[in-house]
């Protein structure tokens, strides 16, 4: 079912944390509400849930407007980021308590539980209570319990914030497993990228209550709006320099490139360089010399302190025989820099 | 800490304090059973002739000892069910409902949770006797209940504070009324209040004193405190032995609550809240 | 059912009861102040009335002696009633024929009216037996009840009493309360009043000190104590707390009095017994503040012990580890961390003190003599026990009123306390 959010405002007291935004989720897509800590990402999905007010502007669910239905008359489900599962109840009922709500038959309710524990593959934990499993197993009893309504949206909010690195991996392809099989509108809320990236169709990334741009993963990290979507998205994180575009680029501590086609000269810009774009492969330009050098294994990360000032990332093959210390001469890969103007925009 | 050296200073400083309330412990329970000889402090024959209250009148006029008790009892369990109840529907709607005036509520709540109450007697004399219930246990236990009322909504209000919201909000998701998400969900989390309320309010009923003296003063209405105190006043010998009985079997119940309860009790007094 | 009904629901029974027995008494207690009310006022209004004792007081409130005489007989008059009682005492047929010619009729002088009994068919003939039968037909207002002022007022102009003198005898004869501020000029004069509010000053200061001083000292030594030993000690103080009053101040009367522990003990060595308790002011007011600091350190403790376990074990092996010993580790680093919970026990109690009248009502009953009265125990003394058995509650509340409004006072700074704008945040689901 598709989601839409028509120029939605929110404002706690005389604060305006929320203001005028648009926001459409296509039916079966999986969204990813992405920003920085306190961007308003809960509140927006709060606010989708029913659980908040909203100030202005209208929600649809599909053709129905549903701006003044309460929570309860809302067909969405949700998983918290403490999973808050009932304490006293076994995952049984916690998974079945929607389906009670309704006055469903006992009968049935245990039908449709097995068929959602089977689902999130929790069949021989329905008798455990909730301190009685494990993090990720919680959160598959949470999963279940937001589905088994067979809601038209299902809201996730940080679902993987509190698991350990290596169930994060395992459960980020389990939800999008999930999601996929069912084929439910889902919205992720989270500020790992990561996760975002891996997990969604699109994403909405925010900042300040708004969103910057929306697009898919590969687009928004490829084609960046503005030098904070193109700040945001990345691991390790892109390269700034500041530069003037004139016939050529003139770094700001001397050194010139060449100018990338599609730039006009128009003075001052800021260029983003990924980590991935400079390197010894891509030819010479950019003296410096290494600073830093942090090993991970496949891949070591070099930071490198340009001549005259400036530092850019690089990342490379493990095994390189780099050293802090050693100068450098090198490239930018062609058509891969990214050029913001003075007040952030793409150019 | 680790053991110290010198710490038998300390045990030796603080025995010396506890010494007369420990004498004061043993010999409650020594004089009600073998009261020793006048001028001896080494305990008698035993002997429970200061037990005869419980089966038979000590004096003319005096009620029996199980209708007071009985009286003891109801008072101060009705007092406690009422309590709790109302402090449970009312901590819940100050702690998480959002309804108007809702600051207003607390900060009088904070204020009422502090104010003296035992100045209000008179008062409550005088309305009490307006209202008829003069006189009355139903009398005393409204006005228990609403004195220690404050006190009970202060204690739920922060118990329901410590249950996550995420479950009220995942209730309410799964499609339950607030009143079901309460009953269902919230309710569950917050049973170590309703005990611990209970408990207290049972033991402060047990144990109060100046409201059954003022407000029923009648023999009907007696209860235990009241019976004690007027046993006490009444006789002139000072017969230690017969009241200290009377002390034991009131005091059953509280010694019970509290040898099973210690700990829980000293947690709940010690969160800086009034008892 | 959306939260707001809800929430009302909730909170109404709550509302309800602290409305009548806490706002309502608080309004009572002022309104009552400025009243006269006690047990021989009743609470509920009164009527009018004078009785035979009271004439004797007219002549001070300036009643003239004609007025106090026509109160006393304003003529006679035939009424069923008199005519009952003349059938009764003399004979039927006097009565009969009283009534059939007389019924209604009044006279204004004793002598009429005999003239006419000595004049009937059925005359009655002995003087004395007349001049009694005509005292049975006297019109007096005294010892009759009037149920509003305009019936008595009606009365006494038909009667024809000094129209100067009815205002004053109207206020004389009403037996209700009425309102007044005698109460305050009265806490003013009475000297008594200066006595129990020094007494109560050093009350709750020699209590206060005594409970914080000695809780301190329970909960840090208790600390220091291995797990067994301090649970003991624990236990052993915390046992008042819970007691019932009643109980808890036996033992100590058992204590003290005079065939007490003290009593038995000092005997051996050839002390003679006597009530410690209750000998002189000075041991009463020990034994005082004793028994309700005992109660005191016991919260003390149990408050400032838990306060004690908040404190990270790490600040106190740190500290250990520079060296510091026992002595310095209490006071640098335990104190500085006790303050806030030493200003909760000091503010909680001071009220608790001041206001509370239990322990000292049981224990010495502000004896001997007033010299452990304190200002609550005086409110309770006057208005709901006292030995004379006129029960003022007027003046009681004038009492008490001090109280409420210190309490009041006292409650709202206690506000401060809490982080209220935490506890204001809103509710996070708005519905
Ligand atoms: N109940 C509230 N009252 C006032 N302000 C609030 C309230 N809830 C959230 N805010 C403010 O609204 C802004 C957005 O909050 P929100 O919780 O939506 O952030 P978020 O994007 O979810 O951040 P995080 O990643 O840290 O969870 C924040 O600045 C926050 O301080
Ligand atoms: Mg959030």
């Amino acid at each position: 079912m598709e989601l839409r959010l028509e120029n939605f405002t929110k404002r706690f007291g005389d604060v305006t944390v929320i203001e005028n935004m648009d926001l459409t989720v296509n039916s079966g897509e999986m969204m990813a509400l992405l920003g920085p800590s306190g961007c308003g990402k809960s509140t927006t999905l709060f606010a989708i849930c029913g659980i908040h007010k909203m100030n202005g502007g209208a929600l649809y669910f599909g053709d129905r407007d549903v701006t003044t239905v309460s929570a309860q008359g809302r067909s969405v489900g949700v998983v918290f980021q403490n999973y808050a599962l009932y304490p006293h109840m076994t995952a049984e009922q916690n998974i079945g308590f929607p389906l009670k709500v309704q006055r469903m038959p006992k009968a049935e309710i245990r039908r449709e539980v097995e068929r959602l524990a089977d689902l999130v593959q929790i069949g021989n934990l329905l008798d455990r209570r909730p301190a009685e499993l494990s993090g990720g197993q919680q959160q598959r009893v949470a999963l279940a319990r937001a589905m088994i309504r067979k809601p038209d949206v299902l809201l996730l909010d940080e679902p993987l914030a509190n698991l350990d690195a290596k169930l994060r991996l395992e459960m980020r392809s389990e939800i999008r497993r999930i999601q996929r099989e069912t084929g439910i509108t889902a919205i992720l809320v989270t500020h790992d990228q990561v996760e975002a990236m891996s997990m969604c169709d699109r994403i909405a990334l925010m900042r300040d209550g708004k969103i910057v741009q929306l697009d898919t993963p590969e687009q928004m990290y490829r084609n960046p709006q503005s030098q904070f979507v193109a700040g945001f998205l990345g691991n390790p994180p892109i390269s700034f320099l500041p530069a003037r575009a004139d016939a050529s680029l003139t770094l700001a501590n001397g050194q010139t490139i060449e100018r990338p086609p599609g730039l006009e000269a128009m003075g001052d810009v800021v260029l983003g360089i990924r980590p991935e774009h400079f390197g010894p492969q891509h030819g010479t330009g950019l003296k410096g010399k290494v600073v830093f050098v942090e090993p991970q294994g496949r891949e070591e990360l070099v930071d490198v302190r340009l001549d005259g000032g400036g530092d850019i990332r690089s990342i490379l093959p493990a095994g390189d025989p780099i050293r802090p210390g050693e100068t450098v001469d090198w490239g930018i890969a062609p058509g891969t820099i990214l050029a913001f103007g003075p007040n952030g925009d793409r150019l | 800490m680790t053991a110290h050296p010198r710490i038998w200073h300390l045990v030796l400083i603080l025995s010396i304090f506890s010494t007369p309330l420990v004498i004061m412990y043993v010999y409650q329970v020594i004089d009600s059973i073998a009261s020793p000889d006048p001028g001896s402090l080494i305990p008698g024959e035993i002997d429970l002739s200061n037990w005869r209250f419980l089966w038979e009148r000590i004096d003319m006029g005096r009620p029996s000892i199980w209708m007071v008790t009985f009286n003891t009892f109801i008072f101060a369990s009705t007092t406690a069910f009422l309590v709790t109840l109302l402090s449970t529907t009312a901590g819940y709607a100050l702690s998480r409902l959002d309804m108007p005036g809702r600051p207003y509520f607390l900060g009088g709540l904070i204020i009422l949770h502090a104010f003296p109450t035992i100045t209000l007697i008179i008062a409550i004399f005088i309305i009490l006797q307006f209202l008829g219930l003069f006189d009355t246990l139903l009398g005393i236990i409204l006005v228990k209940a609403a004195l220690e009322l404050p006190f009970g909504v202060w204690i739920m209000k922060g118990f329901y504070d410590t249950v996550p919201w995420e479950i009220e909000m995942a209730g309410v998701q799964d499609g339950a009324s607030r009143f079901r998400v309460w009953w269902e969900l919230v309710l569950p989390q917050v049973k170590p209040g309703l005990a611990a309320l209970l408990i207290i309010s049972f033991l402060s009923g047990w144990s109060e004193f100046v409201l059954p003296l003022v407000l029923a003063p009648g023999s009907s209405t007696q209860v235990l405190s009241t019976y004690m105190n007027a046993v006490i006043q009444d006789d002139a010998s000072a017969d230690f032995g017969l009241f200290k009985a009377i002390g034991m079997f009131y005091s059953i119940p509280v010694i019970v609550i509290y040898l099973v309860f210690q700990k829980q009790l000293m947690n709940i007094y010690g969160g800086g809240t009034k008892g | 059912m959306t939260s707001r009904m809800l929430g009302i629901g909730f909170l109404s029974p709550a509302i309800i009861s602290v409305c009548i027995f806490f706002l309502l008494p608080v309004l009572l207690t002022v309104v009552f102040a400025f009243t006269n009310m006690s047990t021989s006022t009743g609470i509920m209004g009164g009527d009018y009335r004078i009785n035979t004792e009271q004439l004797r007081s007219l002549p001070d409130l300036d009643v003239s002696e004609a007025t106090v005489e026509r109160l006393e007989t304003a003529g006679f008059q035939i009424t069923e009633a008199g005519l009952t009682a003349l059938a009764d005492q003399f004979s039927k047929d006097t009565a009969e024929e009283l009534r059939e010619d007389y019924l209604g009729e009044t006279f204004e002088s004793r002598r009429d009216l005999e003239r006419v009994l000595k004049d009937l068919d059925e005359p009655i003939r002995r003087t004395r037996d007349r001049k009694e039968a005509a005292d049975l037909f006297a019109v007096t207002l005294i010892g009759e009840r009037f149920g509003t002022e305009e019936e008595f007022r009606a009365a006494l102009g038909t009667t024809g009493i000094d129209a100067v003198d009815h205002d004053v005898l109207t206020e004389f004869a009403y037996t209700g309360w009425t309102w007044t501020t005698d109460n305050f000029s009265l806490l003013m004069e009475l000297p008594s009043t200066l006595r129990y509010a020094a007494n109560t000053a050093f009350y709750v200061v020699a209590t206060l000190t005594f409970n914080i001083l000695f809780g301190l000292f329970l909960a840090i030594s208790t600390f220091y104590l291995p797990g067994r030993l301090a649970n003991t000690f624990r236990a052993i103080w915390f046992l008042p707390r819970i007691l019932p009053p009643v109980l808890y101040v036996l033992m100590w009367n058992w204590f003290t009095w005079d065939n007490g522990f003290i009593a038995t003990v000092m005997g051996w060595f050839g002390v003679p017994a006597k009530n410690w308790m209750m000998h002189t002011s000075t041991h009463a007011w020990t034994a005082i503040v004793l028994i309700n600091g005992f109660v005191g350190a016991s919260l003390g403790m149990i408050l400032f012990s838990s306060a004690i376990k908040a404190i990270p074990t790490s600040m106190l092996y740190a500290s250990e580890v520079d060296g510091a010993n026992r002595w310095q580790q209490v006071r640098y680093i335990i104190l500085p961390q006790m303050r806030w919970p030493i200003l909760f026990m000091t503010s909680y109690q001071t009220l608790s003190l001041l206001t509370s009248f239990e322990y000292i009502l049981l224990a010495t009953d502000g004896g001997p003599g007033r010299s452990t009265e304190v200002w609550a125990l005086a409110a309770f003394h006057t208005a709901l026990n006292n030995y004379g058995g006129n029960l003022q509650y007027g003046f009681g509340a004038a009492y008490a009123l001090v109280l409420v409004f210190i309490g009041i006072a006292l409650s709202v700074a206690y506000l401060r306390f809490f982080n209220f704008k935490e506890l204001l945040s809103k509710p996070r689901i708005e519905q």
